[in-house]
């Protein structure tokens, strides 16, 4: 039996990383496929990591996409820049790098939470959130995962009107994933 | 320096070959036939070297279970300079009596037969190419183990000579005491010997200060070991470390005392300096061929890397010969700077394939990386 | 002499890792304070691998030193480049990632063998050599090591006018490993 990685996350911090593999699980993916690359703690900031880790990432899925059906998420914090300000970043680093843009057949999937990962989460436990708003960190990131798995089972059904924007742009990237 | 190996009808080792350079990494999912190779390497060194059954070490279960073939057949090339040997041992196994014995043991040097075993009958040759008349012998053991050293069998006695330096050793610290009943000149495949090989290479002033010097600068506090008495033979190898507010008192501790990894490191770096001393390899006559399984256990990660560095450098320089089997990736992140490394893997479950590595183009990824994440060869 | 606690060796491949060790040791740096940082064989070019981590150890380095006695040495080949570009090319790399230049004082050297290691190594073994020409590979990466030691005793003296112009820039950079060298 093959023992690949299936699904690469690169993120920003712990709680991205407990939000996606709570989502991915939630969606059928065995948690011994999903390979984490996370920003290592304290050693600049989480964005530039996964900006530069990106390309990296993009080149290694297209050289091993032939042989193995994978997928590559991204999870990087909007913070006080438009969605597609940070996704152009992520675009413009991939050209600096000297590789193609990201094609629509590609399952390669960005997720930009705006102003963070914690903005989505408040969402998800039903409280009235703003895409401007430092809502800081959880306590414990793990207090994320019964809204989280709750969202995943209904992620077919169209968000409600109040849901923040970069939550419904996220929506459309799932397709190329799940 | 061991140059190949033909492996057939041992366990999951089908058919199997392997050339080797003067450093080779073995990597690969466990069960994927590793230690299969270290395990008959040993077999044929025990075989040759010590007089052993070969029913005792190829057992009839030992023969690879998917296939009806009663005959196991191996092969080792070593060199000497510019020149090879040829050992090759065929075993035949009985079914019904669940015996075995030699099909066939044959030595050469180049082109030249030094010995050949067939059919209970031996054949020697001397070393100028004269055969001496045939005797019969026993199937049961190597009639190459049963060879007295003489001054027309040079060729011959080198080889057997040669094979005790071929230390296979997946080293186990909790098991390596400080007691000792005799010197050895050989360290056993756990290590567990420790002291008493230490105890034969401390004969050696050199190495014994070499090793003092190196073990000072990789083991915090490390001072330097004595043998106590402990009866007529009987040694105690007690270590003694300095205390930084007492820099010029030493306090000493039982071998047995010492930390798994600290007992690992100075097994290793032991390894590396007997492996490099005048007296141990009889001043360069013999090479040390180390294999070693998962060397980097018990270590801290900053202990690791000056360790590889270290060996790899002798290994470059000829000094000595390394088989390495790793998964950790200070290790193989290291070595795979080189081209030195081997993928084992078994396709359902069936016969061993192996790949060299070589690492494509992934972006910048590390080869542990693309090893974790299943990518380097899938 | 410097008691480095910590030097690390960001380089293309092998053989210069190996003449960057030599080198160091020979010049008295403990063999297991060199921390090896050596671009994986069969990936892209090396040269892109040291330029990509060059931004990352130079900052490694800074903030390493301020507790530690730190030093960073960079090998990266010309090739058919100028030593001034390939240089640049380094300098750029800094500034792209938002790491400040290379300051006199710090302990960075960076060595742009040109051609190749494998000219200088040549020159050091006694033949005549020139920066264009692709020397073979040596048979053993280790066969450079007395040469390399040589070279590292005498470290302090003026190379020959024929030395590989390569070199005798590589040499003005030693003072930033060895400041006692100056």
């Amino acid at each position: 039996m093959s023992r690949y990685s299936k699904v690469v996350v690169l993120c920003e911090g712990r709680q991205d990383e407990v939000f996606a593999r709570t989502f991915l699980v939630k969606c059928g993916f065995m948690v011994a496929r999903i390979r984490f690359v996370v920003a290592p703690k304290g050693i600049g900031s989480g964005e530039k990591f996964v900006r530069e880790q990106y390309p990296k990432e993009v080149i290694a899925y297209r050289s091993n996409r032939n042989r193995i059906q994978n997928s590559l998420v991204v999870m990087t914090d909007a913070d006080v820049i438009p969605v597609s300000g940070r996704m152009k970043y992520l675009e413009d680093k991939l050209q600096d790098e000297r590789q193609n843009p990201r094609r629509p057949d590609e399952a390669i999937g960005i997720f930009i939470p705006k102003r963070n990962i914690e903005t989505w989460i408040l969402f998800f436990m039903g409280q009235q959130v703003d895409e401007d708003t430092d809502y800081g960190h959880f306590n414990k990131q793990s207090v994320c995962k019964p809204y989280v798995e709750k969202y995943a089972k209904s992620r077919k059904q169209a968000l409600p009107d109040n849901a923040p924007e970069s939550l419904k742009l996220a929506c459309s990237e799932l397709a190329r994933i799940v | 320096m061991l140059k190949r190996i033909y492996i057939d009808n041992y366990k999951c080792l089908v058919n199997f070959e392997l050339n080797f350079g003067p450093v080779n990494l073995f990597l690969g999912p466990n069960g994927g036939g590793k230690t299969s190779v270290f395990e008959t390497l040993q077999k044929l060194q025990l075989f040759v070297g010590q007089n052993r059954k070969v029913a005792d070490l190829f057992t009839f279960s030992d023969r690879t279970r998917w296939q009806s073939s009663l005959i196991q057949t191996f092969e080792l090339e070593i060199e000497r300079g510019k020149k090879a040997y040829k050992y090759e041992l065929a075993i035949e196994h009985d079914e019904k009596s669940r015996t075995a014995r030699v099909k066939y043991e044959r030595l050469w040097y180049e082109r030249q037969p030094l010995l050949k075993f067939e059919s209970d009958e031996v054949q020697l040759y001397q070393d100028n190419g004269t055969s001496a008349s045939p005797y019969t012998f026993d199937s049961s053991l190597s009639a190459l183990a049963f060879i007295t050293p003489r001054s027309d069998n040079q060729l011959l006695t080198w080889f057997k000579e040669q094979l005790p330096y071929l230390i296979i050793a997946q080293i186990i610290p909790p098991l390596m005491g400080g007691e000792s009943a005799q010197e050895e000149k050989f360290p056993s495949a756990r290590m567990d010997n420790y002291a008493s090989w230490y105890r034969h290479l401390s004969q050696d002033q050199g190495l014994a200060f070499q090793l003092t010097a190196a073990l000072r600068k990789c083991l915090p506090g490390f001072d330097y070991f004595k043998f106590t008495e402990a009866g007529e033979r009987h040694r105690t190898l007690k270590v003694f470390f300095t205390s930084l507010g007492q820099p010029s008192a030493s306090t000493g501790y039982d071998f047995s005392e010492l930390s798994d990894g600290q007992r690992m490191l100075i097994a290793l770096y032991t390894l590396l300096l007997a492996a490099q001393a005048k007296d141990a390899t009889q001043s360069g006559k013999h090479k040390f061929i180390l294999c070693l399984d998962e060397p980097e256990n018990y270590l801290a990660l900053p202990e690791i890397r000056p360790w590889m560095v270290d060996l790899y450098d002798l290994c470059s320089e000829g000094q000595v010969q390394a088989l390495l089997i790793s998964h950790h990736p200070e290790s193989i992140d290291y070595l795979l700077a080189s081209p030195i490394g081997y993928w084992f893997e078994r396709q359902n479950n069936l016969a061993t394939r192996v790949k060299q590595i070589r690492a494509e183009d992934d972006g910048g990824l590390s080869v542990s990386e693309l090893i974790a994440r299943g990518w380097l060869h899938d | 002499m410097i008691d480095y606690t910590t030097i690390v060796v960001l380089c293309e491949d092998r053989q210069q890792e190996v003449f960057a060790r030599q080198f160091l040791e020979s010049c008295g740096v403990d063999r297991h304070r060199i921390y090896p940082d050596v671009c994986p064989k069969g990936k892209r070019a090396g040269e892109q691998f040291v330029r990509t981590q060059y931004p990352k150890q130079v900052v490694s380095y800074r903030k390493i030193s301020r507790r530690l006695t730190a030093g960073l040495v960079v090998l990266t080949d010309a090739d058919v480049k100028e030593v001034s570009d390939r240089l640049r090319q380094l300098e750029s790399a800094l500034e792209q990632n938002g790491v400040s230049k290379r300051r006199l004082e710090e302990r960075i050297g960076v060595f742009i063998p040109k051609r190749n290691i494998e000219t200088w190594i040549y020159y050091l073994m006694g033949r005549a050599v020139n920066e264009e020409d692709v020397y073979p590979y040596l048979k053993q990466e280790s066969d450079c090591k007395s040469y390399v030691q040589a070279l590292a005793r005498n470290r302090r003296e003026p190379l020959l006018e024929i030395a590989p112009p390569s070199l005798k820039t590589a040499c003005q950079e030693l003072p930033h490993i060895f400041p006692e060298d100056a």
